[in-house]
């Protein structure tokens, strides 16, 4: 009989596998080799090559019988046949479910273990760094302090392949379902974005020994992040000889791609090492180094000479070849059916997901569920004392008065740890309360409070707040229209030039007058956009204008919840370097400085005030005053909603499947925006469980309107007990969540 | 660990080809002649304003998820101005108002980005091969271009672009153990020491440093042309 090689992953689409490189590496080297190519999809295109003898389709991997497979597979490798694969999650079915065999390349199951993602601990020690990871099973509001502080920069990644960019919450809780229902795993992962240049190591082996080994930079990149062009480039001796102990340590058997970004220092970061050829495998025969041939050669004692190649880069095309009728093609799907498929979606066209309930069996323990919120005892408990009472009607507002003031509590004890100078100055923001409670107790804290309205000026005034007090920002300052606005104010902000025309002819405004910056780079439809050098030198007349007249300050409000810590970093200290440079330019010393607002509730608190003060006191030493406008994250975990259960439904195994409640996206409106805790109220239970917190579940909770996106959670462990009438309780109702809130289908 | 082995390899007839290219080359000898390019300071609030002004965008541009890097390369450059005709000498206060600048201001502008952030970069020039239906596009461009540009009439405009070979300003950055990294601020990219012929190939650098420095297996010294 004579010996053929069989090479696994024949798609050659989009999103190509290797087994086409694989047979063209292969049969450029040794002619005469009968090739056969493998899959698991008749609409694998490679199949229909010409460098392949030979093609054996197999059935779909969820019809797969493992140990059919595996007897097959023992009788075609005992024969002293060959197979290459070139499937990710086929190199793990057979590490599980076959084992190694000397004419098998594929790593064995420890191998795949120590190069797991999102460590590849492996690999770590030839001087790459791993971008920082942590599960998406974590509780939600670790993933969301995770995403704030890697600025949304962030991937949502499977253990095998697939990676999903996560820039939002709302998107990341899709893609998070969307990738659990894929995989049904419990090794997904969030890990931080790295920008540089993407690059890869590639290597064959044969049993341990290492055969070939390249350095490829990626010069042309599809939008799927494949790589469309490339140049490959030798490795020195000391790094071959090091990664030829590692090799060996791993027994690796097979080709291999580790896959890195080199950042703008120039460190190099691991992203994943595929325990498979690449697919642009024969761009590196192209270039000189054939690595499929020298791993055959070895394997098989067959003399193998390399050419030298004098221009070692390689180009992707595309190009149409006759298909083979003895593999055809698919027939053409109804088209009704076609938008409901997913056959065919999947990597190689073989939907490699099918496999993974069979790996999952014998290598995960852990189930698939988010951990439970940490909910602190003061919040719950609070909760929980309003609602022995509770017989009003819903959807309604609680007001958590005892958390919310040890909120306040909490940032002026952050500002007495504080250097003395520039004074930290806060400024309560009104358009985050529906309470004057609050007004009142940010000035008895010693706050300023912030309006943007003259309304708000009025609402301030009525609860005491003296004009002395009041910062006035925003585009609708002098909203009523009015020629006679109150005066007297602490500080005023401009939010254009046109405006400061006006206010400037105003006597007795306010003490402190300036302009709000609006940031090149950042998005933003407010303040003075200084990127046009004529409005930086109209700002810059307006600035010499108010020499002598009052005293200068300058404001900026980039949301740090949205834009993530590490970027409203950078942006306050891009904020000082245009600062400096009005200072020097018009000799008119800038004295306060309002950093503004926008923090998520647990970011405000941990805020460096004292690398604030020493940045703003290195770059602006006259500046006396620096204020921050925190609303949000004083009161966004302030109230609560109160919503009593409409409706209870169930799945044929009499599960509760879904509950609707009387509130609804009008009460919420940034429920999608950022994770709420969610509690249960029994009407009709009496003992300690009456109560509870409600941590992610199946049941998925629909609010009362009519309309599509009225989903207030994808899912929660709503208790079986559940009846109408009983209560769910929608935590971190505040803030803009309640001041934005609208009337809604109420008759 | 050093990952990346230096490929040795011999030229293959190099230097003959860029002979004959060069030997075509009218403006070959002003190329090898000219100064790199700077931008005029009146020492007046004038050019201070724009400096002060672009400083502080370019720090506002750096900012955002390159900014956890030391080295931030300006490739915001590329997407904020154009590239076109520049007519010399050029100030600081002229600059911003032109519709088109060329790669000259584009060095230049690019140096004064590196600087503030610390690093030590020096003007760099280059010869590029190109064929000559691009070139012809470039001359008609620059032709094109001037004839738009209305108030600066009085100016010279430097003949970079030849039949084969073009003209181009480019930056130089000093990095530890005595290297350079050679970046082309008109586009956006780092320049290889790898040698090539053909489109867009790297036929000769030289560097404005006064220190020696290493550029993959080239040595660049002052003022000197180092051919790929």
């Amino acid at each position: 009989m004579e010996k053929k090689i069989y090479i696994s992953g024949m798609h050659s689409g989009q999103n190509p596998c290797a087994g086409v490189g694989i047979a063209r590496s292969l049969r450029k080297a040794f002619p005469n080799l009968h090739l056969v190519g493998v899959d698991h999809w008749q609409g694998s295109s490679g199949l229909h090559h010409e460098v392949v003898d030979d093609v054996l389709l197999l059935p779909q991997w969820k019809q797969i019988d493992s140990l059919r497979h595996s007897e097959y597979l023992e009788t075609l490798l005992d024969s002293g046949n060959i197979w290459i694969s070139g499937l990710d999650v086929e190199t793990h079915w057979l590490a599980q479910n076959f084992g190694t065999h000397p004419n098998l390349f594929a790593p064995p199951q420890a191998a795949l273990e120590k190069t797991a993602k999102p460590g590849v601990q492996a690999f770590c020690q030839l001087g790459f760094q791993v971008p920082e990871s942590i599960s998406a099973f974590l509780s939600d509001s670790e993933i969301h302090h995770f995403l704030r502080q890697n600025s949304w920069q962030c991937w949502l990644k499977g253990p095998y392949h697939e990676a999903k960019r996560t820039s939002s919450w709302d998107g990341f809780e899709r893609s998070r379902e969307a990738m659990k229902k894929e995989w049904k795993t419990s090794q997904l992962f969030v890990q931080k974005n790295v920008i540089g240049h993407e690059e890869s190591i590639c290597f064959s082996a044969c049993r341990g020994k290492l055969t070939a080994l390249i350095h490829m930079q990626k010069r042309l990149i599809t939008p799927e992040g494949k790589t469309w062009a490339g140049r490959v480039n030798p490795v020195s001796r000391d790094f071959f000889e090091e990664f030829e102990d590692i090799i060996e340590q791993l027994k690796w058997t097979g080709g291999g791609e580790i896959e890195f970004v080199r950042d703008l220092d120039g460190k190099k970061w691991i992203i994943e090492c595929n325990p498979r050829f690449p697919a642009w495998i024969f761009g590196a025969t192209l270039s000189g180094v054939n690595l499929p041939a020298k791993m055959i050669a070895a394997a098989c004692s067959l003399p193998f000479v390399e050419e030298i190649q004098k221009y070692p880069c390689f180009t992707r095309v595309v190009h149409e070849i006759p298909a083979k009728e003895a593999v055809g093609l698919p027939i053409p799907q109804d088209p009704s059916l076609v938008a409901w498929s997913i056959e065919g979606k999947g990597k190689g066209g073989a939907v490699q997901a099918a496999l993974i309930p069979q790996l999952r069996q014998q290598s995960e323990t852990t189930k698939m569920e988010e951990s439970d919120q940490k909910i602190p005892p003061l919040y719950t408990e609070e909760i929980k004392n309003h609602l022995k009472s509770f017989e009003g009607e819903t959807p309604t507002r609680i007001h958590l008065h005892d958390w919310t003031f040890s909120r306040f509590e909490a940032l002026v004890t952050g500002i007495q740890k504080a250097h003395s100078h520039p004074k930290i100055q806060i400024a309560y923001s009104v358009k985050t309360s529906a309470t004057d409670a609050h007004l009142k107790h940010a000035q008895k804290c010693g706050f300023f409070t912030e309006c943007i309205s003259q309304m708000e000026i009025q609402r301030a005034l009525r609860t005491g707040v003296p004009p002395k007090e009041i910062i006035l920002n925003g585009p609708g300052k002098f909203w009523p229209l009015t020629t006679e606005p109150v005066k007297d104010l602490h500080m005023l902000f401009c939010d254009s030039i046109e405006e400061f025309d006006r206010v400037i002819e105003i006597p007795d405004l306010a003490r402190v007058l300036g302009f709000r910056i609006q940031l090149p780079k950042l998005q933003s439809r407010f303040g003075v956009p200084i990127d046009k050098i004529e409005n930086f030198q109209a700002l810059l007349k307006c600035v010499r204008r108010l020499k002598n007249r009052s005293e200068l300050g300058f404001h900026f409000h980039m949301p740090s919840w949205a834009i993530g810590m590490q970027r409203w970093k950078e942006a306050m200290k891009s904020l000082l370097t245009w600062c400096q440079s009005i200072e020097q330019l018009t000799e008119v010393p800038i004295r306060h400085l309002d950093l503004g607002g926008g923090f998520f509730p647990s970011d405000l608190e941990k805020i460096n005030f004292s690398w604030v003060q020493e940045s703003v006191r290195s770059a602006l030493p006259e500046v006396k005053v620096i204020y921050f406008e925190p609303g949000r994250s004083l009161t966004q975990e302030g109230e609560a909603l109160v919503s009593r259960v409409l409706d209870v439904r169930k799945n044929k195994d009499e599960e509760i499947s879904e509950i609707v409640v009387d509130a609804c996206i009008a009460e919420m409106p940034l429920i999608h925006a950022y994770f709420h805790r969610v509690f249960f109220q029994s009407q009709t239970k009496t003992d300690e469980k009456q109560f509870q917190p409600l941590q992610k579940g199946k049941t998925k909770i629909l609010g009362r309107i009519c309309m599509e996106n009225d989903v207030l959670s994808p899912g929660l462990n709503i208790p079986a007990s559940v009846q109408l009438g009983d209560l769910v309780i929608f935590g971190d109702a505040g803030a803009y969540e309640r001041t934005m809130s609208y009337d809604f289908g109420r008759g | 660990m050093i990952l990346d082995g230096v490929k040795k390899q011999k030229p293959n007839r190099f230097e003959n080809h860029f002979q004959e290219l060069i030997g075509q080359e009218e403006h070959y000898s002003r190329w090898i002649e000219h100064p790199s390019s700077s931008i005029l300071h009146h020492g007046k609030s004038c050019c201070e304003e724009a400096r002060l002004w672009f400083l502080s965008y370019a720090r506002s541009m750096e900012g955002g998820v390159s900014s956890q890097y030391q080295m931030r390369p300006p490739t915001w450059l590329s997407q904020v101005f154009e590239w076109g005709p520049s007519v010399w000498p050029i100030s600081w206060c002229q600059v911003f108002q032109e519709k088109t600048i060329d790669c000259g201001v584009f060095a230049a502008l690019s140096r004064e980005v590196f600087t503030a952030q610390g690093f030590e970069v020096h003007p760099a020039q280059a010869l590029i091969s190109y064929n000559q239906t691009c070139t012809d596009h470039w001359k008609d461009l620059w032709e094109t271009g001037l004839r738009n540009l209305e108030s600066h009439q009085s100016g010279d405009v430097f003949p970079w672009v030849g039949d084969q070979i073009v003209y181009h300003e480019i930056c130089l950055l000093e990095m530890p153990e005595e290297k350079a990294r050679i970046f082309d601020s008109t586009f956006g990219y780092w320049f290889e020491p790898q040698q090539r012929v053909g489109f867009g190939a790297l036929l000769s650098i030289r560097s404005e440093c006064p220190r020696i420095l290493e550029w993959g297996d080239k040595v660049l010294s002052y003022g000197e042309w180092v051919d790929l």
